[in-house]
């Protein structure tokens, strides 16, 4: 017994990626399968017609006669280009700012003098101060350089966590409304905002591994060895210290994928002709007995959130 | 001690003000100028005037709302002389800081009224509603974790089972789960489910309407809480000090409440911080779902109509809420643990 529980688990992690992978699937082949409907077109003379009621209707209509397998299917495609892409430019942005942070510290880069000194001519051309209150601030910051060597140190450290804490101070769906307020946003900026709110804790989980890794042999061996900083930290740190990044991405995943489906129930952000999953459990409080508007994503929901939590747990070593 | 609480404190202060701070920058910032917010639905009911009427309304309109002076303290007109004017304080963020610090969130966009009434009478479902769940799901977390804890048997990986499953469901599909089950004319209708606003809010009427958004905030809440506190005690259970209090007699739940609990419950408290404003954020759910008249609709509703005072001030109170529960677990976990204590002394 004891013996096969981790291939009953590496079991459960394939029938996981196997539902994934046909979502994807799913997803990607929408436009082409052979829907007798389309997912936003009303049918006028069926309005919430139960499953297998009306012939062509296979899962029935919602409310307002609008297939449920077109909107199902095509609510897959909301996850695949919203929800997917949203995940992993927020692991691309926690795995370089968590590890940077993580790598350099506060004093650990510092900028060579020209480089400051370009980013202070171009401070000037641009802002054009007035007189004084430009050489006051010219002269601090020369009297900064001084003091630091005419090396100055860039506070990544600070700088990121900083951040991730002003971010992480409200709950998810409390910046949304504050952030999607108003007409729905067009799908790029749900996408940056959706990966905004998701990188903190990665990069909060990636800093932490980078500094283990940091203090390790091999390392300081690379460093020992003359190979240039970045390179230590692109090619013999990052790798290492995005290990856990794994089984944490499909969790981002799955919690961006609540977040959507809570958007687009609530219909803030989201069109409110955007076929989602979401959006099709909100028809239920039109039509409180409409088991199916219910049951139907709500189980493709719940099924897809398991099957993350499950894959998530089977890469844990 | 009380160094260590003012130190807090102040920064606690700071915090907050920086993160108003940025949201009322970025509400100023929409793409969407407010006034034409307030003026697109006032137009719609006066008389259709000339352009010059239009326009005067207008400037009424931003005056009305304070909009007519400049933003900052600092302005910067772009252009080929770049001009930068020094404002003074007469500007929007100072006015807006001074009438917060006075107690005032300033007026409504949508009906030109003042905000801190509405509030004030949003947060009276509000706030019940967030404390009760909060003491449910702790309590019933710490029953079922000993209960989960003390041993391995079907009933109790059911339980585990039926957690992992509420922890993969959304708030939102959890609520309308139970509004299925418990409100549908065609199953038990048994949970009243319609409008609270537009009846007598009497006590009892009131905690009819809360018997089904408790529910669900409660059981949205639970496995995050209980999880962890199972591994923690399970943990607990192979210390030492866990085995020397079998071999003197006690049974594994005796050790599991007088012994293991105290040691496991430390992380509980460090989460109890942020399960606050998640309460608050379901809220926003909840009370969508089953129209509560609450601060959660509000902010929603404030959100439909770009509302910018009313979601500042949801935001403000839910990050004001958020520090202050941050702070209380510092204390009460510097209560709870000695080490702590010596540490700080």
């Amino acid at each position: 017994m004891r013996r096969s529980f981790p291939t009953r688990r590496r079991f459960a992690g394939w029938v996981a990626a196997a539902w994934l992978l046909g979502l994807v699937a799913v997803g990607l082949a929408a436009p082409l399968l052979p829907l007798p409907y389309s997912p936003a077109t009303p049918d006028l003379a069926n309005l919430t017609i139960a499953p297998g009621q009306y012939a062509a209707h296979y899962l029935g209509t919602d409310p307002l006669g609008r297939d449920v397998l077109a909107q199902l299917v095509f609510g897959t495609r909301q996850l695949l280009f919203l929800s997917l892409p949203a995940a992993a430019v927020a692991v691309a942005a926690a795995a370089l700012l968590g590890g940077a942070a993580g790598y350099w510290g506060d004093r650990g880069l510092r900028l060579p003098w020209l480089l400051s000194l370009g980013l202070g001519v171009a401070a000037w051309v641009w802002l054009q101060p007035p007189l004084l209150a430009g050489l006051a601030g010219a002269a601090a910051g020369v009297a900064v350089a001084y003091l630091h060597r005419w090396r100055l140190p860039v506070p990544l450290d600070s700088l990121v966590l900083g951040l991730a804490t002003l971010l992480g101070a409200l709950p998810r769906l409390v910046l949304v409304l504050a952030f999607a307020a108003g007409p729905p946003l067009a799908g790029g900026w749900l996408l940056a905002l959706l990966a905004l709110l998701a990188w903190p804790d990665m990069a909060r989980l990636v800093r932490t591994q980078t500094r283990q890794v940091r203090a390790q042999p091999y390392v300081e061996a690379a460093r020992a060895a003359g190979l240039p900083e970045w390179r230590v930290w692109w090619r013999h740190t990052l790798p290492a210290a995005c290990r856990p990044l794994w089984t944490y991405a499909p969790l981002a995943l799955a919690g961006l994928i609540g977040l959507e489906s809570t958007l687009a129930f609530l219909g803030i952000g989201v069109a409110p002709d955007t076929a989602s999953w979401g959006q099709l459990l909100s028809q239920f409080r039109q039509a409180p007995d409409a088991w199916w508007l219910l049951l139907l994503p709500g189980g493709l929901l719940v099924s897809t959130m398991l099957a993350l939590q499950v894959f998530a747990r089977s890469q844990r070593k | 001690m009380i160094s260590w609480l003012i130190y807090r404190l102040s920064r606690l202060v700071i915090a907050t003000w920086a993160i108003a701070s940025v949201a009322f920058m970025l509400s100023r910032l929409s793409t969407q100028q407010p006034e034409q917010v307030a003026f697109s639905r006032s137009d719609s009911i006066g008389p259709r005037g000339s352009a010059a009427v239009l326009l005067a309304g207008e400037h009424a309109m931003r005056h009305r709302l304070g909009l007519d002076v400049p933003l900052f303290y600092v302005s910067r007109r772009p252009g080929p002389p770049v001009r930068w004017q020094w404002n003074g304080t007469h500007n929007q963020y100072h006015f807006w800081l001074r009438q917060l610090l006075h107690g005032q969130f300033g007026l409504s966009y949508y009906d030109g009224q003042p905000i801190g009434p509405r509030i004030g009478a949003a947060l009276r479902y509000t706030v019940p509603l967030m404390l009760l769940a909060l003491l449910l799901a702790v309590s019933l977390a710490l029953l079922l974790a000993q209960y989960m804890a003390a041993g391995t048997g079907l009933l109790r990986r059911a339980v585990l089972l039926g957690l992992l499953g509420l922890q993969a469901l959304p708030l939102f599909a959890l609520a309308l789960g139970l509004l299925l089950l418990l409100a549908n004319p065609e199953l038990f209708n048994i949970l009243p489910a319609n409008d609270l606003s537009s009846e007598q809010a009497s006590f009892g009427n009131l905690v009819a309407y809360l018997l089904l958004p408790l529910p669900s905030l409660v059981l949205s809440s639970l496995p995050e809480l209980t999880l962890p506190l199972v591994a923690t005690l399970r943990h607990e259970l192979t210390q030492p000090y866990a085995t020397a209090a079998r071999a003197k007699g006690l049974s594994v739940r005796q050790v599991l409440r007088r012994h293991a609990l105290p040691n496991a419950v430390l992380p509980l408290v460090v989460q109890l911080a942020g399960l606050l404003p998640n309460l608050a954020a379901g809220a926003v759910v909840v009370e969508v779902l089953f129209a509560l008249p609450g601060m959660g609709r509000l902010m929603a509703g404030a959100a439909y109509t770009q509302d910018f005072p009313v979601l500042l001030a949801g935001v403000l109170l839910v990050a004001a809420a958020r520090l202050l529960a941050l702070l209380a677990a510092d204390v009460v976990h510097y209560r709870l643990d000695p080490r702590l204590r010596a540490a700080l002394a």
